[in-house]
């Protein structure tokens, strides 16, 4: 297991360092001058050479680039172009709110998905897999911010149960907490509760009618043992995969999902950082969040030789 | 046949893209500019004021958004401040400003009694500090506007001697905004560069926190000369860049004043039993520039192009002519912001713009070009921002010059990409728009003199040179406005940046708040803000 989890690990440095390279060389190809967008109106050629000076991009990129990485190893992410913040802070205080918004969404989807998924696959043919599946569908189909705006005009404006915007912090005030995030996270949560639904419904049909299945029944095994004790834990396998390549797509629609309800998680932290060119806050959002990508990758694997030891072996030889 | 029926098809299809079936201004219709309410309020309570964008740097040297300046108009006052008229007036000088030595020397009185959020005291001293700050800090964003200054130094507790190269009459107008704010020299001394997230000025809110992308929450702050007529405990400028967003938080109650809020907005806000609008004409202008000599970059020595609208004037006047400002405004805007073509806003008070916009005149845009001798239809690429004002701006432009004679492809760009491109002069025409200032000159002189930090046209006349020389040395207000009224005259005779409308500022907020201000520069002032009782 330790010789599996080593080997993990060192793929996972790697592909963090290229990583690194990537998010470094990719920001620099955006088109438009930092310099230009974060002068702002009143952009004098001095105000420009100072920025320019001040921020190292005159220096050759491999300067910039060996700089940001030095410093990032010692932790210093440096301070924002545009608002002259810590990136690290800033990247610290988002970081609960996007953590809490992605398990919130990824409960809701675990929750509906796997729930909805099993009833589908168990009671196939019947109306209830072609409710579940027409309303996964609409899951699928409706888009992040139409639902966004539809929610808050529904829950926050005309039944105001919920708020339509902005973030306290769970220690602070957990009703507070939860009166703002229900709402983000139904609308982040929907799309991968469709996913996990189709997935789960598709594994467990096929373990359902697998022999290891056929032999619990001829042993005399309950219902209820056989889907939740067998199919479901061999289809958890397919489930799990899924949602760990979802997470990623979890963080990434949190950048919509944050800007309608006003969330200040990484993903608005991005967007706004794009958008003024503010290198310094890119770089460190974008690798903070390659780092997490990778980390949850590295966890699922291990979740994978947990559940399948067979997996384990196979990576150990 | 064809031709003609472009227009009336184009302008179709954008209001039915925008969603609207009138043409008549809701604005206008509940009583045109309202820029504040009156309103008894009640002491305590938090305002959460919504912005548009996330303001830059909380440093008055370093600032450069629009956003920023109404959170420092919450926590930073200036040596000047505008009142409703346009008019400025003393802030933290105790008067407005005296000159001698023939305009070369300036001495601004200072407001004795006052305290910074930190406890410092403020004084000549601490006003000379910020100043001269403001004019040597590398990467100052107030160097160019304070660029006639020489040396600004205490004549006395009080008195503040500032020495110029050349007499500068915009002085008062440029001190009545970030120029004129004064910082605390202990938290300067203190903090220096890293001021910005310790800012300690003279305001009656103080700094309290920032949270990136979020929020910046301002507290009352009790050492404040006027403390006793402030009413909120705190402001919370919160950043939500959706409009559709604002206005949905405003409806929820969660925030409870929307800044900038766009026609589309607005309009839907009128519907809102309680939401109020306020709203007063822009100081800056929208408009359409044309390369007719960017060719080394922006802020360099223009050169020559050999495009058909560099070399030839009468094409860039036919243009000028195929466009309808009234029309514009209808379609694109809902008829809620003002045609507009000069660069100075009618409602200056210091001297105001031209007041009329020469009608569309077809005939005489295509005599213009058969004058000029040209193929047609002329190809044009015009550059717009994605945002969708633009898009249909574009749109509508392209419609109308169609039928004069041009060929105007739209190439819409992500903003930073296309200010670079407009800066490196790589464009034919493009949108193009400024906030507007206190003082005319602060309209003009970058955008239209020869290698004006912002000229991005490559404009470049000795005549304009020397109107914006004299407008800047002419102390008297009837001869300053006859100045800019040449500037303008002359601008538009040159057709490279062709004036189109005035935004007007729209803010929003729930009809249980009272005090807010919103004038001529567009800011959101809210030292009178609070609930009604």
């Amino acid at each position: 297991m330790s010789r599996y989890l080593l080997t993990r690990l060192r793929q996972s440095v790697i592909t963090l360092f290229l990583v690194s390279v990537v998010v470094f060389a990719g920001i620099r190809a955006l088109p438009g001058d930092p310099a230009l967008a974060l002068a702002g109106e009143e952009r004098s050629p001095e105000a420009l050479a100072a920025i320019r000076e001040a921020y190292g991009l005159n220096d050759n990129i491999v300067v910039q680039y060996g700089r940001f990485v030095g410093h990032a190893l010692t932790g210093d992410l440096g301070t924002s172009a545009r608002t002259g913040l810590p990136v690290l802070d800033s990247i610290l205080s988002a970081l609960p709110v996007t953590l809490e918004l992605a398990a919130l969404s990824l409960l809701l989807a675990v929750v509906l998905g796997i729930g909805t998924g099993v009833l589908a696959a168990v009671r196939r043919g019947r109306a209830t897999e072609w409710l579940a599946n027409a309303v996964a569908l609409l899951g699928l189909s409706v888009p992040t911010f139409w639902l966004g705006i539809v929610l808050v005009l529904a829950f926050a404006i005309a039944v105001p149960v919920f708020a339509a915007s902005g973030y306290v912090p769970f220690g602070t005030d957990p009703v507070d907490n939860m009166r703002r995030m229900v709402l983000p996270a139904v609308v982040l949560g929907s799309g991968l509760a469709a996913v996990v639904m189709r997935q789960t419904r598709g594994a467990m049909l096929d373990s359902l009618s697998a022999d290891y299945v056929r032999t619990a029944r001829a042993k005399g095994l309950s219902r209820r043992q056989i889907i939740g004790g067998h199919a479901l834990r061999n289809s958890l396998v397919t489930v799990v995969t899924v949602l760990g390549l979802q997470l990623g797509h979890l963080i990434s629609g949190a950048v919509v999902t944050e800007q309608i309800f006003v969330l200040p998680g990484f993903g608005k932290l991005t967007i706004d950082a794009v958008f003024t060119r503010d290198y310094t806050m890119l770089q460190g959002v974008v690798l903070c969040t390659s780092a997490a990508y990778i980390l949850v990758n590295l966890a699922v694997d291990v979740l994978y030789s947990v559940i399948d030891p067979r997996i384990r072996l196979g990576g150990a030889r | 046949m064809r031709r003609t029926a472009a227009v009336p098809l184009a302008v179709g299809l954008v209001i039915g893209a925008a969603g609207c079936g009138s043409l008549t201004s809701a604005a206008t219709e509940v009583g045109g500019v309202r820029m504040t309410d009156q309103r008894p309020v009640r002491d305590g309570g938090t305002l959460t004021v919504a912005l548009k964008s996330d303001p830059d740097k909380l440093d008055p040297t370093l600032a450069q958004t629009l956003v920023g300046r109404t959170v420092f108009a919450g926590m930073c006052e200036k040596l000047y401040d505008t009142d409703r008229a346009g008019k400025v007036v003393p802030q933290l000088a105790a008067a407005l400003p005296k000159t001698s030595d023939g305009g070369r020397t300036v001495t601004v009185p200072v407001r004795r009694g006052v305290t910074f959020s930190d406890g410092t005291r403020l004084d000549a001293a601490a006003v000379a500090r910020s100043l001269e700050r403001h004019r040597t800090l590398p990467g100052s964003a107030r160097a160019t506007e304070l660029g006639p200054l020489v040396k600004a130094e205490a004549a006395g507790p009080y008195t503040v001697r500032i020495r110029l190269k050349e007499p500068y009459v915009p002085l008062t107008g440029v001190l009545a905004d970030r120029a004129g704010m004064v910082m605390s020299p202990r938290a300067l001394a203190k903090y220096g560069k890293n001021f910005t997230n310790h800012p300690s000025c003279v305001g009656p809110f103080k700094y309290v926190e920032r949270v990136a992308g979020d929020r910046i929450v301002l507290a009352k702050d009790p050492r404040y000369y006027d403390a006793d007529k402030v009413h909120l405990d705190r402001v919370v400028y919160k950043t939500i860049t959706d409009g559709s967003v604002r206005l949905a938080n405003l409806r929820s109650g969660d925030v409870q004043v929307g800044d900038q809020m766009g026609p589309v907005e607005v309009r839907s806000s009128l519907t809102e039993p309680q939401l109020q609008l306020f709203n007063s004409p822009s100081l800056g202008y929208q408009g359409l520039g044309f390369n007719i000599g960017n060719v080394h970059g922006t802020g360099e020595k223009p050169g020559k192009l050999r495009t058909v609208l560099a070399r030839e004037p009468r094409v860039r006047a036919a243009f000028a002519l195929a466009l309808d400002r009234k029309l514009i405004n209808k379609v694109v805007f809902q008829g809620m912001y003002e045609p507009a073509c000069g660069p100075v806003s009618p409602e200056s008070a210091i001297a105001p713009g031209a007041a009329g916009c020469p009608e569309r005149d077809l005939p005489r845009a295509k005599k213009l070009l058969k004058e000029a001798g040209v193929k047609l239809p002329v190809p044009i690429e015009l550059k717009v921002s994605t945002s969708p004002e633009d898009s249909r701006l574009g749109q509508v432009i392209q419609a109308m010059a169609r039928e004069a004679g041009f060929d105007v492809r739209l190439r819409p760009m992500e903003y930073a990409t296309l200010l670079e491109e407009t800066d490196a002069g790589q464009f034919d025409a493009y949108v193009s728009g400024w906030s507007g200032r206190l003082d005319p000159d602060g309209n003009i002189a970058s955008f239209v003199g020869t290698a004006g930090a912002m000229n991005t046209y490559g404009i470049s006349d000795p005549v304009i040179d020397r109107l914006i020389a004299e407008g800047r040395t002419t102390a008297d207000r009837a001869g300053r406005a006859r100045v800019y009224t040449q500037l303008a005259d002359r601008i538009r005779d040159q057709h490279a940046l062709i004036y189109l409308y005035r935004q007007k500022n729209y803010v929003v907020a729930r009809k249980d708040v009272a005090g807010v201000r919103v004038y001529g520069d567009g800011l959101v002032r809210v030292k009178d803000a609070g609930f009604a009782r």
